[in-house]
């Protein structure tokens, strides 16, 4: 069935930690998902990405102060970032958490059964078999999945795991915040290797770069710009081309926008 | 009652027992000390109030209440107590004949009277507090474990006791004694429980002489009452190249105060003192964890993990001493709780007490909620916030958890763990 994933008028504030006042980061985002579809969203630093990623999986610490989040129609914004989890949502982290004390098994096991009813868990069995297909598809060792969660991975490993959840959680609609950061070549390919694996109807995935390089393994279907806390314009995979050519300068030129990008001279 | 009148209460409850001689002078002369004495020093906890013992102590028999027991394997070495009567105490014939006696603590004084008073409270001294005084004054149930010189028991020995609270006035004072010869080899399970209501004390001690090059492992569960009161002492006397491993799950329901020492004597010594805590309801509990470096080279480890629910009160008081002439000791230490509700109240105290130079000492503390950070992450792949908090509880007490040698023990301390998480979080 294909699902729906919709950002309506979004206007997202923080409170800034030193003069407590609101600071207005999202400024009226709009943009629609369908399952089926891969959608990069580009933008200069500061401008609000991750913002939306966050404010999207229900993170503490982003108000919203105006517009909707809805999923197949239903307003999320009511709900706790783990009942968001549960109805599909899933967000790649940019610095994921390390717990000690808690494996990487024990933790992909206790996820993929939080998404399904108490009397159908998943069995031992199942859980190794996928496990073991995912881990291949990765090129992760199995040693991995009885570490820690993430502690003591390198900043590679670390991505690679979240590409590994998103294979084993199987969610409906996966936001990737620059997964790409600090990935080697082959690291790179792997974890396009493993977004692309799930493509298909039934999921749907939001992918924010930096580098256009990233959108040569993961082709998007949509891209989008996003300056000043909203998307300015949307197109294909020509435009992501575009602007590693042109910069946002040029866009925003060309846009008569009245934006300060965060690299230039004030 | 007054002294004279006790003594004679006493003296007598001994004699029909037919307790030798030296045992009930001994008990006489705690009794004398035990009213003058001043409770034992624990920081940060007020329990000066408490009801550790009867208002007017008298030394009784009872007999016990109905238990299901299940027949001891042939390869099981195990006692079984449910208040002051033992009800099987088993011992393999491989052992017996190597001479490893495991047996009631009265029936030890009746048939090897010079053994067991040869180090019953030696390792703890009567007049060390009043609690301590009161335990060999009262003495009411125990148990002895002897491992000759050079014999090594692999199966671990379960000794499994029963508090008896289905009356009042039933205090359990019960004492264990384990003595493990030079180069011998032992461990040691216990599981303390509580059948009845009544509110009655409870006095436990553990006294283990760990004699040169002898490894002893000693791990308890205790799960006693929520109406239990509980002072306990536990106390390893090391020698030279001996080591003893400790693993207690402090799972008692009610208020506890309880000292863990480990005295390394001799030289090359190590004494390994891990011990979770977990505090429910209104409960109160302090730890005093020591560990004495006497001898050179010594290697002593302490780290405790305790997790507070409800209202509960937790301190962790850790304390590694090294005496003056205890070259090259190394003393390290850690103690964290993890406070699960704003209502709790949790210390954790690293306390060096350093007289030597060429030593090596460090410690860890910390005290505070669940990392929201790492709950957070948890969250976000749809974990349920309960399910997350007890996979945080149970990742912070991995490093205790893990260290504790039987699987059987750990795995029982982690089905206790979530029946009070799950209790706790209701
Ligand atoms: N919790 C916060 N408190 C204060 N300011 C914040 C907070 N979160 C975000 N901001 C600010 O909001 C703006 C947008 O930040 P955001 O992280 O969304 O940008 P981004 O587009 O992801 O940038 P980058 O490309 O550098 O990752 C920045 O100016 C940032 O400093
Ligand atoms: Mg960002």
């Amino acid at each position: 069935m294909m699902a729906t994933l919709e950002v309506k008028d979004l206007h997202v504030a923080v409170t800034d930690e030193e003069t407590k006042g609101q600071k207005e980061i999202l400024t009226g985002v709009n943009l629609v998902m369908k399952t089926g579809e891969i959608h990069a969203i580009m933008g200069p630093n500061g401008t609000g990405k991750s913002t939306l990623s966050q404010t999207i999986m229900g993170q503490p610490g982003y108000q919203v102060t105006q517009g909707d989040i809805l999923l197949d129609g239903q307003s999320i914004l009511a709900m706790p970032v783990d009942e968001r989890a549960r109805r599909g949502l899933f967000l790649a982290m940019q610095y994921p958490a390390e717990i000690q004390g808690v494996t990487n098994a024990e933790f992909l096991r206790a996820a993929i059964n939080a998404r399904r009813p108490a009397d159908d868990q998943i069995s031992v069995m199942a859980f190794l078999k996928k496990l073991d297909a995912n881990l291949a598809l990765l090129d992760m060792s199995e040693s991995m999945t009885e570490r820690y969660l993430n502690e003591g991975f390198s900043g590679g490993e670390k991505k690679r795991n979240e590409i590994l959840q998103l294979l084993m959680i199987e969610p409906t609609f996966a936001i990737l915040d620059e997964i790409d950061s600090g990935l080697d070549i082959d690291a790179l390919k792997v974890v396009a290797k493993g977004v692309n694996s799930m493509r298909g109807a039934n999921f749907g995935s939001l992918i924010i770069t930096h580098y256009q390089r990233l959108l040569n393994y993961i082709v998007p279907d949509t891209v989008h710009v996003m300056m000043g806390g909203k998307i300015v314009k949307t197109g294909g995979p020509e435009l992501a081309k575009q602007l590693e050519k042109e910069g946002y300068a040029g866009l925003r030129d060309e846009l008569g926008l009245d934006i300060q990008l965060v690299d230039e001279q004030h | 009652m007054d002294l004279t009148t006790a003594k004679q209460q006493l003296a007598t409850a001994s004699a029909t027992h037919h307790e030798p001689s030296a045992l009930t002078k001994r008990r006489l002369a705690a009794l004398a000390a035990f009213k003058t004495l001043a409770l034992p020093k624990m920081p940060k906890l007020k329990f000066q109030t408490w009801p550790f013992f009867e208002r007017q102590p008298n030394l009784t028999w009872t007999g016990a209440a109905a238990f299901d027991l299940a027949p001891a394997l042939e390869e099981q070495v195990r006692l079984t107590q449910v208040g002051q009567v033992t009800l099987d105490a088993h011992v393999p014939a491989a052992l017996k004949d190597q001479g490893v006696l495991l047996m009631d603590l009265f029936t030890a004084l009746q048939t090897v009277p010079d053994l067991v008073l040869k180090f019953l409270m030696t390792v703890v001294k009567a007049d060390e507090n009043k609690l301590t005084a009161h335990h060999l004054a009262y003495l009411n149930a125990g148990a002895f474990l002897y491992v000759p010189r050079g014999v090594k028991v692999t199966a671990p020995v379960e000794i499994n006791v029963t508090q008896d609270s289905t009356q009042p006035h039933q205090p359990l004072i019960h004492h264990l004694l384990i003595v493990a010869e030079a180069n011998s080899q032992v461990d040691v399970i216990q599981h303390l429980t509580t059948q009845g209501d009544a509110a009655n004390p409870a006095s436990l001690m553990v006294e283990i002489v760990a004699q040169a090059n002898s490894r002893v492992t000693f791990s308890s569960l205790d799960e006693l009452g929520a109406q239990t009161v509980t002072y306990f002492k536990r106390r390893a006397q090391i020698g030279r190249d001996a080591k003893v491993e400790w693993a207690v799950g402090m799972m008692n329901a009610g208020n506890t105060v309880g000292e863990m020492d480990s005295e390394l004597i001799g030289e090359g010594g190590e004494g390994d003192s891990k011990l979770i805590a977990i505090t429910t309801a209104d409960q109160q509990v302090g730890i005093n964890n020591r560990v004495t470096h006497h001898g050179q080279h010594t290697t002593g480890l302490i780290n405790q993990r305790g997790v507070l629910l409800g209202q509960s009160r937790l301190v962790f008081n850790g304390i590694g001493e090294i005496i003056h002439g205890a070259h090259g000791a190394k003393a390290e230490q850690q103690n964290r709780v993890l406070m699960m509700s704003p209502a709790t109240r949790g210390d954790a105290n690293p306390i060096l007490l350093i007289d030597e130079n060429d030593v090596e000492a460090g410690h860890a503390a910390s005290v505070g909620p669940v990392n929201p950070v790492q709950l957070n992450y948890l969250l976000s792949r749809g974990i349920p916030k309960p399910v997350a908090q007890r996979l945080v509880i149970r990742g912070f007490l991995a490093a205790v958890l893990t260290a504790i040698p039987t699987q059987r023990v750990r795995e029982e301390l982690i089905a206790i763990l979530e029946r009070k998480l799950t209790d706790g979080q209701a």
